[in-house]
């Protein structure tokens, strides 16, 4: 290159511009107001709560049962409890981790919120929780499932209210299969976190309980065209196979290459929460009649409590069914209504501690408490596909496994010692 | 110096005045937040901008160079490693991936170095969910600290727009240079330049590495901004919105890349927060401005300016700091532009 | 790994995702090839194609209509924005480039609006349903119809191309507008048509596609991505680029998920640097 004949101008520029830049980054002093100690919240009237959810974007309508779910709760009970008024403000992240930190920083630093609910997906919300547990603020989760916020990355601020790690999720989808009697599986996760989570959990209770994975598969994330994996499952010829998606369009895609090749009558399949929830079963209809999931939410369970949440849903949305993310959302507000109930306006670290106090009888997820890492502690369903009475299709309760943790039969300290679940990882020996 | 540069001058230094003020004045430490987000975002426009404007070559993969450089401070970070060794990495990293993608996209220009540099985007976009084991994959890495000298969020704030400045001073400087004026030769005919007798490919892959320097520079600051990285960063929808906010700002100008990073900064975390449809807003801001106001926003007050300027115009266009960018008038011919090298 | 029957269902898989690429694409390289107009909104057309055929079909059942008022609401939309748009930037890649992008972003976040954020597919009745089965091989009939619609696409755009007069006049005056203009033909509209057919394809293709890939929020991106690598491969302005690349990228994309699923991400861009760097101008494409 040749050398750069500066101006006089330009070099005046720039010597002033360097020398300013390096005199204020020295020497200034602090601002008014640069020092923010957790005095958020308002008055104690109030609790404030910040609600992030990717209610645009490729998650959209996941986001916005997010969110409708947490709605339901404060419009059935009202937004006052115990004389403390419930105000939420909801902010969308389009699922980009980077505008879910700007919203959480927006709540936070501008809207003095006590707490921050959401996001949704892994990504945006280990990044989320690493953001509040700096601020002091409690970060609750009624739908995100990676491994880590309640685990490597487990802090006083953050707890899972709604939904389950998701290898606890997925684990005793592998005893029950086992339980079945089949012998051999064949995995087929998205290739990401959540994905080599679940399918970790799920390997671990089959082979733990006498089966073999002979093969596992993998799909990047963004796939819409199944076809190539439904071929290589249907050559492999094992037993049962596992298929989980982090829910939206995958799983009919799935499901659409799976019947038209041919696969719907011949392989046995075990699907997750998100590949064969509620949206799935409105595009699909009476082909999934029959089908198996594993998941900590069943719209159909024999339950008052359940119904009530239905019919409450239902009257709001259109006869529309409610799926794990409405349950988590609704969970959460449920959740934080019995701590304001019983300790009146609490924040800060003492909110999670008092989450992870409780312990629900019959809340919509069933027989839920929290263990120390505030991870969710609930049972799990095998559902299976059934047409009710009212000839909507629920995914109902063949199987229930009390109480699930997150450790997978460890003892934490084993568990956390393991490296993170990844392709070459599964927990497997 | 004439009556107009002493008014910019002006400008330019009340601006910078107000800047320095802004954490004296009651900016939250959010509003503080969200400016140095647009600083950010500007930095790397600018780079851009410098290739698009004088190198005359539209790259997709810019966002993908940023975000190579931030996973390179992130992995640093979080193996324990000192800001110095971190710095140096994300430098390494970023001279890296601008020369591969500078090796692979010389022989070809227009639409085809386009797609070249958002294949090449992609390809760091597929890495970085590969490579979990370093990368976190899909989850990112979190939690990356920034050195102790600019912890603090109002340190970090000066930090940051002095790093504006001097890259903006900087880029002005290699722009005036003979090396601006040989690669705006190069833009406006290669076969000519040939002819005279410049080596094209060492020039254009030199205007690369010093875009390529910038926009890891950029990435760096970003991960200290928000101590956090993720695939997304690498992804094509971050690195149209880049191009979008050069264009909107205004192809070559100076503060082009700064206004047009403003904008987008804002609609994405500022509107959204009122209007739920704020991405048709913010379709319908790109499709005005290039009804109304072709050249950029900050190429379109120039031009203004200069027809309400009394006198004669006898500047040359392309070798003072205005605007010489892609935005001719409609007739121009575009077959030298689409050619394939 | 290598049974007949696997091989024969992936070398299918290929082919029809191929063939949704073709339809794609198709539309794009005579729009981006022939005009040298960067629309990135192309994805934004066929998620509209998408969305209308696929509550078209639904409610008449009828999956014809679907791709008829899917094609119809693209052309006027199309037409509406060369004419009010694209017009005035004709020529200039930067504009262009930000005008169409401002376009996908106002359709793309409308369709969200008012379809919502469920993804859509084709409802089955409107399908072509059941699956050939040859001895041990199933595969569903509606795929091998997209491959038949995509052939017959594209034998009808070559056709036209070479054998009509509409043809000769594009193909002339993309070469030198100047003197198809002397010889009497407004130039302009002809573009326009041009712009519009194009559009019309992504329709079609949304449309049939929906039973194949179903169209949610983020699929005018992803449709944009393949069809942009698959006519860089093919090379601008060539439909049997098109179609070679198409098939190209559908075959490659199959065995791959099944052979080097490491790779996975990869298949699609590598072939597309592969070619660029060896033969920029595509495999089919002409050097201007």
């Amino acid at each position: 290159m040749r050398s750069t004949k500066m101006s006089p101008r330009g070099r005046w520029s720039a010597i002033t511009a360097v020398a300013a830049a390096a005199a204020l980054a020295l020497t200034a002093c602090a601002p008014p107001g640069a020092s923010n100690d957790g005095d958020n919240g308002g008055d104690t009237g109030t609790l404030k709560v910040g609600y992030i959810s990717p209610v645009t974007g490729n998650f959209a309508i996941a986001g916005q049962e997010m969110v409708d779910g947490w709605n339901l709760y404060w419009e059935i009970n009202g937004t006052e409890v115990n004389g403390v008024t419930v105000e939420t403000i909801v902010e969308d992240d389009a699922g980009n981790p980077e505008t879910s930190l700007t919203k959480a920083k927006k709540l936070v630093e501008l809207d003095n919120v006590d707490m921050v609910v959401g996001p949704l997906l892994a990504n945006t919300a280990l990044a989320v929780a690493a953001y509040t547990s700096t601020v002091d603020v409690p970060n609750l989760h009624p739908v995100a499932a990676a491994d880590d916020l309640t685990q490597r990355s487990a802090n006083d601020f953050t707890v899972r209210t709604g939904s389950m790690s998701g290898s606890q999720m997925h684990y005793p989808g592998g005893v029950w299969a086992a339980d079945e009697g089949h012998k051999t599986a064949v995995t087929l996760c998205p290739d990401y976190a959540f994905g080599w989570e679940s399918c970790a959990g799920f390997s671990q209770g089959f082979e733990q309980n006498g089966g073999e994975v002979v093969a596992q598969y993998w799909y990047p994330n963004g796939t819409s065209d199944f076809s190539t994996y439904v071929s290589q499952i249907q050559s492999a010829g094992a037993d049962i196979a596992f298929v989980t998606t982090a829910g939206g369009a995958p799983g009919p895609d799935f499901l659409r290459s799976f019947f038209g090749l041919g696969l719907g009558d011949s392989q046995e399949l075990l699907m997750n929460c998100c590949s064969l929830d509620q949206a799935t079963l409105r595009a699909l209809g009476d082909e999934v009649l029959g089908f198996h999931s594993v998941s900590n939410w069943a719209e159909g369970r024999d339950s008052d409590t359940v119904r009530e949440f239905n019919d409450a849903y239902a009257e709001k949305f259109d006869g529309k069914i409610p799926s794990l993310n409405v349950a988590g959302g609704y969970m959460t507000a449920s959740l934080v209504a019995s701590v304001i109930e019983k300790n009146g306006y609490v924040t800060g670290a003492d909110l999670v501690a008092a989450i992870s106090n409780i312990e629900m009888e019959d809340s919509i997820l069933g027989k839920a408490k929290f263990d120390e890492y505030h991870n969710l502690v609930a049972p799990v369903y095998i559902r299976e596909v059934k047409k009710l009475d009212d000839g909507k299709l629920y995914n109902t309760p063949i199987e229930t496994f009390e109480a699930v943790d997150q450790w997978l039969g460890r003892t934490p300290e084993e568990a956390l010692a393991l490296p993170n679940y990844s392709q070459d990882f599964q927990g497997l020996e | 110096m004439n009556r107009t540069r002493i008014t910019g001058g002006v400008v330019i230094l009340a601006l910078i005045a107000l800047a320095i003020a802004l954490p004296y004045i009651g900016a939250t430490s959010y509003i503080l937040s969200l400016i140095s987000t647009i600083l950010i975002a500007g930095i790397l426009a600018a780079s851009l901008n410098f290739l698009v404007g004088d190198g005359g070559m539209a790259s997709l993969g810019h966002g993908a160079i940023a975000a190579a450089s931030a996973y390179g401070v992130g992995w640093a970070s979080k193996a324990g490693l000192d800001t110095g060794t971190q710095v140096l990495i994300a430098l390494g990293i970023t001279l890296l991936v601008s020369f591969m993608y500078g090796v692979l996209s010389m022989r070809t220009s227009g639409i085809y170095f386009l797609m070249v540099t958002l294949a090449l985007g992609m390809v760091v976009y597929g890495l970085a969910f590969r490579l979990s084991s370093v990368t976190g994959g899909e989850n990112g890495i979190s939690g990356i600290r920034r050195p102790e000298f600019i912890s603090e969020y109002w340190t970090f704030y000066y930090f940051l727009v002095g790093s504006f400045i001097v890259v903006t001073v900087l880029l002005w400087i290699v722009s005036k240079s003979p090396f601006g004026a040989s690669m705006r030769g190069i833009r406006d005919s290669e076969s000519r330049m040939r002819s005279l007798g410049y080596s094209v490919t060492s020039y254009r892959l030199g205007a690369f590495m010093i875009s390529g320097t910038i926009a890891g520079f950029a990435g760096l600051l970003s991960v200290w901004l928000t101590h956090f990285v993720s695939p997304t960063s690498a992804g094509i929808h971050r690195s149209i919105l880049l191009i979008v906010m050069v264009i909107l700002g205004g192809v070559g100008t100076v503060f082009g890349p700064i206004i047009g990073a403003a904008v987008v900064v804002l609609v994405e975390n500022v509107l959204s927060n009122s209007v739920e449809r704020w991405p048709t807003v913010l379709g319908l801001i790109f499709i005005l401005v290039i009804l109304f106001a072709r050249a950029g926003i900050v190429g379109s007050v120039i031009k203004l300016a200069r027809r309400l300027r009394p006198g004669p115009n006898s500047e040359p266009p392309g070798a003072s700091d205005d605007p010489a960018g892609l935005a001719p008038s409609s007739g121009a011919p575009v077959s030298e532009r689409n050619h394939t090298a | 790994m290598f049974e007949p029957i696997f091989l024969a269902q992936q070398a299918l898989n290929g082919l029809s995702f191929g063939a949704l690429l073709f339809l794609l694409a198709s539309g794009l390289t005579l729009v981006f090839g022939l005009m040298r107009i960067i629309n990135l909104a192309h994805g934004a057309f066929y998620m509209i194609g998408g969305y209308l055929g696929v509550v078209v079909a639904g409610l008449t059942g009828n999956l014809l209509l679907g791709i008829l008022t899917g094609v119809l609401v693209v052309a006027v939309t199309a037409f509406v924005v060369e004419v009010v748009l694209l017009r005035f930037v004709r020529g200039q890649e930067l504009p262009e480039v930000l005008l169409t992008v401002g376009v996908s972003f106002v359709v793309a976040d409308l369709c969200l609006a008012v379809f919502g954020g469920d993804p859509h597919t084709l409802p089955a009745s409107a399908m072509v349903q059941g699956s050939l089965t040859i001895g041990d091989l199933t595969y569903p009939w509606y795929r091998i119809f997209v491959i038949g619609v995509a052939i017959a696409i594209g034998i009808a755009l070559t056709l036209v191309q070479n054998r009509t007069r509409i043809g000769a006049v594009v193909r002339a005056g993309v070469d030198d507008r100047e003197i198809i203009q002397a010889m009497g033909v407004n130039i302009g509209w002809v573009f326009t048509g041009m712009f519009i057919v194009g559009a019309a394809l992504a329709a079609i293709g949304g449309t049939i596609g929906a039973g194949v890939l179903s169209i949610r929020p983020g699929i005018q991106d992803e449709v944009l991505l393949y069809a942009l690598v698959v006519i860089i491969i093919g090379g601008l302005g060539s439909v049997s680029g098109a179609a070679i690349g198409s098939i190209l990228i559908g075959l490659i994309d199959a065995f791959a998920k099944a052979w080097i699923p490491e790779f996975a991400y990869f298949t699609i861009f590598a072939p597309m640097a592969i070619v660029l760097v060896l033969r920029p101008t595509g495999l089919f494409g002409r050097t201007v």
